[in-house]
């Protein structure tokens, strides 16, 4: 008997005239990990909340769901809650209490087990994650990692046999979000817990995954094995562009033969075919533009006795650059943010921007005429009802021209969207907004803090073109990021923030050619035949010259 | 000096009760100089570095409130000194004493409590009252900081679009602050859907909750328990045949040291000594226990 049947659902949100579900159907069986993609608004979320009770949208629904063959909304509420597990994307906001063992045993206290079983399924599962050392920890003083393996944990204490998970790693870094995607492999291998998983980092989904299933606009295109994916998609399918390096690549050059979806597959597909060793020319470098901001040995420290965040922090960037800097989560890259914008205040050290102490601006010169941060979280931009309004807003606060106000909706593809509520946007189309509204004041610098943290392949191509259009308009941008990939794609120079300061930098093929573990898909698989070919791209192009 | 607070939080709230509820009645000489020693005493054992630092803040104050009870009491027999036709007395000068003794001996017993007495220690005493009260101030506990964290991401992300709150006409600064606020609540109310789903999901609402708590009742805490009940009744019948009451006006009553008296001194003593002999204990047990290792 399957676990979960869906049998012919429909779905339409109220007040929308099409269905964002369309007539789905799938069976899925005990023990699966099953992979749910599609780009967003394909109505992927809608129907993981269908598989919860307690989650499902209010709205038409048709068709019928069963759980171990008994109609879900039928089942038992303890069951119900018990049985299915849902781990939303923001770690934050999905903990409940304030102790870390005081959230493992939430759901337990809400079943009203008593005391004994709960202190033995919430040791037993601290045991499972690790957590015993912050087990007696806030959960405010918990990292992104550690506060989605607590979410995690503390629906595994109530022993589900299914697991359903949305984008949980969206706003970890990649470090964390690994961990987190081995914990879930761990489960579904060791207790054979069924899994069905909502994720962008194909590159390390997809090999752990049984099953996939890709959503386009309410219907399921494609459900399968992950190595027939290529096979069924349609060859310019916008979904291409999110898989894993070795499978684009293999793509891209037409391969034949089993499809290669792990680095270690890839370099072994690669060695395979008639390559020989070639490089790429390295990216064009702004030697010759002006210094636009520059560090000299800065240090910063948030309390008088606390530790320095940053010291001997140098760095030139040049008009026109497009600067990236990469670091580990929680080194303090923001802070080196908040530092170039001026919003905090170095005790050692000097700040310039276009050769004159950042010091002498006055806060409106500064953020009239020069520079504009956009924060790691665009909510804390949105103040107004609509998208027009918000824009407006600003336009109004900096005396914006109404035609510069339609240039930029324009340039941002923003029309659509105009009536919608700004939290009604997903990721990619927030942040656009925020940076569509930052942007309206025409600044010559723009610092971003993470900007593609829980965006799409699609999202991210997209913010790329908009930010390439931007630095060939003469804009000069710095870029805090853990987007390797990005990154080495869309930059113009790349550093690595690592200890308070900046370890190394250079041009990104340098740059990442030069790092092992550091550095690209693309380059690790093709390390050992190109030397410095560190996008798909790249590959694709150095091979197809050798094909020849 | 952990050995105290290890104890369960009904023993600990008990002991708390008893010795600022007594130390607050009780204005006999003997009872005031038994809670200030007591309470230094355990203060010293539990804050160290924090309770000399505290000092400034103790001296300044007991002296303050020592000076003020002469300057508007004018009662009592044994006159120093006129200053504009009122009395200074001997009496008024010692019960301003007396009372900043007890006021004192009050605020440290409480800052020993803060030390012992964490939040999860409270929230659990809560829950046994009622359970629904307890979680939120669980939940409430959480969102002080996360709020608090927003707050400095809005003001720094509002003060790039030039609403700086710091800066500008106060009209300027009012708008700012509105807005500000504005966007913290609705990220709030926006947060607050998923915490709900989130507890939802785990199936709250679906039966009568347990409160879960990682506190477990020992003997050694049921014996603790006890003696704490049993010396405050004690001191209860003390103060209830009068033992414990000392006149200061018109003029100063006797303390008395016969047998009985001395008994019950001893009982407040013992009661107030509780924490600072389970440390002392403690101490003594791990050096043994280091000295056979």
């Amino acid at each position: 008997m399957a676990l979960v049947k869906i049998d012919n659902v429909s779905f339409t949100y109220p007040n929308e005239t099409s269905p964002v579900l369309k007539n789905i159907h799938v069976t899925i069986q005990q023990g699966e990990f099953i992979v749910l993609i599609g780009q967003s608004g394909c109505g992927k979320s809608t129907l993981l909340r269908h598989f919860k009770r307690e989650l499902q949208p209010h709205g038409e629904m048709a068709g019928q769901i069963f759980y171990k063959g008994c109609d879900l909304q039928q089942l038992n509420a303890e069951v119900a809650a018990a049985d299915i597990g849902y781990v939303f994307q923001n770690p934050d906001n999905q903990i409940v209490t304030d102790k870390v063992w005081h959230e493992l045993a939430f759901g337990l206290e809400s079943l009203g087990l008593d005391s004994v079983t709960i202190r033995r399924r919430v040791a037993e599962m601290a045991n499972f994650f690790g957590i015993q050392k912050w087990f007696h920890q806030k959960t405010t003083a918990l990292s992104g990692g550690q506060k989605q393996l607590l979410n995690l944990a503390s629906i595994m204490v109530m022993q589900p046999k299914l697991l359903l998970l949305d984008e949980p790693t969206s706003q970890l870094d990649p470090i964390a979000a690994l961990e987190f995607i081995q914990t879930l492999h761990r489960l579904n291998k060791e207790l054979g817990i069924t899994i069905i998983l909502i994720e962008h980092r194909l590159e390390e989904v997809l090999p752990l995954a049984d099953r996939v299933l890709i959503m386009d606009s309410g219907e399921i295109l494609f459900d399968g094995l992950p190595r027939d994916i290529l096979m069924t998609l349609p060859k310019e399918h916008a979904m291409i562009t999110a898989l894993p390096a070795a499978t684009k690549i293999f793509h891209r050059l037409n391969g034949v033969g089993s499809i290669p979806l792990t680095i270690r597959e890839g370099q072994r597909w690669l060695h395979n075919q008639q390559v020989t060793p070639a490089d790429m020319s390295p990216t064009i470098s702004y030697n010759d533009t002006a210094i636009a901001v520059e560090a000299k040995d800065v240090a910063f420290r948030y309390e008088k006795n606390g530790q320095d965040i940053v010291y001997h922090f140098n760095l030139q960037v040049k008009e026109q650059e497009f600067l990236t800097i990469i670091g580990g989560n929680g080194t303090g890259k923001s802070t080196v943010l908040a530092i170039l914008a001026g919003l905090q205040k170095p005790y050692r050290g000097k700040v310039t921007l276009f050769n004159k102490a950042l010091k002498s601006y006055s806060n409106k010169q500064l953020y009239q005429q020069f520079l504009t941060l956009l924060p790691q979280d665009p909510k804390t931009l949105f103040v107004q009802k609509t998208v027009r309004q918000e824009l407006e807003d600003m336009a109004r606060l900096h005396k914006v021209t109404e035609a510069n106000m339609q240039k930029t909706i324009q340039l941002f593809h923003l029309t659509h969207l105009l009536n919608r509520h700004p939290y009604d946007l997903s990721g990619g189309e927030q942040q656009k907004l925020a940076l569509a509204k930052l942007l309206l004041i025409e600044p010559k610098i723009l610092l971003l803090d993470e900007p593609t943290k829980g965006l799409d392949a699609h999202a991210k191509e997209e913010l790329a073109e908009i930010l390439k259009d931007l630095q060939a308009k003469g804009m000069t941008i710095i870029m805090v990021t853990h987007d390797i990939e990005f990154s080495a794609q869309y930059s113009s120079r790349c550093a690595l923030f690592f200890d308070g300061s900046i370890v190394s930098e250079d041009e990104p093929r340098a740059f990442y050619s030069g790092n092992n573990f550091y550095t690209t898909a693309a380059h690790r698989i093709s390390r050992e035949l190109l030397s410095n070919a560190i996008t798909c791209e790249d590959v694709v192009t150095l091979c197809q010259k050798t094909f020849v | 000096m952990k050995a105290f607070e290890t104890f369960h939080p009904i023993v600990l709230f008990a002991f708390f009760v008893a010795a600022v509820g007594l130390s607050m009645f009780f204005m006999h000489p003997v009872y005031l100089a038994i809670t200030i020693f007591s309470a230094i005493s355990l203060n010293i054992a539990l804050r160290r570095q924090l309770f000399f630092k505290d000092w400034k803040l103790y001296v300044p104050l007991f002296f303050l409130m020592a000076i003020i009870n002469p300057l508007i009491s004018h009662n009592g027999q044994l006159v120093l000194l006129y200053i504009n036709g009122n009395a200074l007395t001997v009496e008024a000068i010692m019960y301003g004493l007396a009372i900043a003794t007890m006021i004192v001996a009050v605020m440290l017993w409480f800052s020993c409590y803060n030390v012992v007495m964490t939040s999860d220690k409270f929230i659990y005493l809560f829950g046994k009252v009622s359970p629904a009260l307890s979680l939120t101030l669980s939940i409430s506990l959480r969102l002080v900081p996360r709020f608090r964290h927003q707050l400095t991401q809005i003001i720094q992300a509002q003060k790039v679009i030039g609403m700086d709150y710091t800066a500008g006409s106060l009209w300027h600064r009012i708008k700012c602050i509105v807005r500000i606020l504005s966007i913290l609540i609705t990220w709030a109310l926006e947060n607050a859907i998923d915490t709900a789903d989130s507890m939802k999901a785990r199936g709250y609402g679906v039966k009568k909750r347990t409160a879960f708590s990682l506190f477990i009742f020992e003997r050694r805490d049921g014996i603790a328990l006890t003696i704490i009940m049993l010396l405050f009744v004690t001191n209860l019948a003390a103060s209830f045949l009068g033992t414990t009451t000392f006149y200061f006006y018109p003029t100063f009553g006797t303390i008395k040291w016969d047998i009985g008296s001395l008994l019950f001194y001893s009982s407040y003593f013992l009661l107030l000594s509780i924490p600072l002999a389970i440390e002392i204990r403690e101490a003594f047990k791990w050096r043994s226990l280091k000295s056979t290792m």
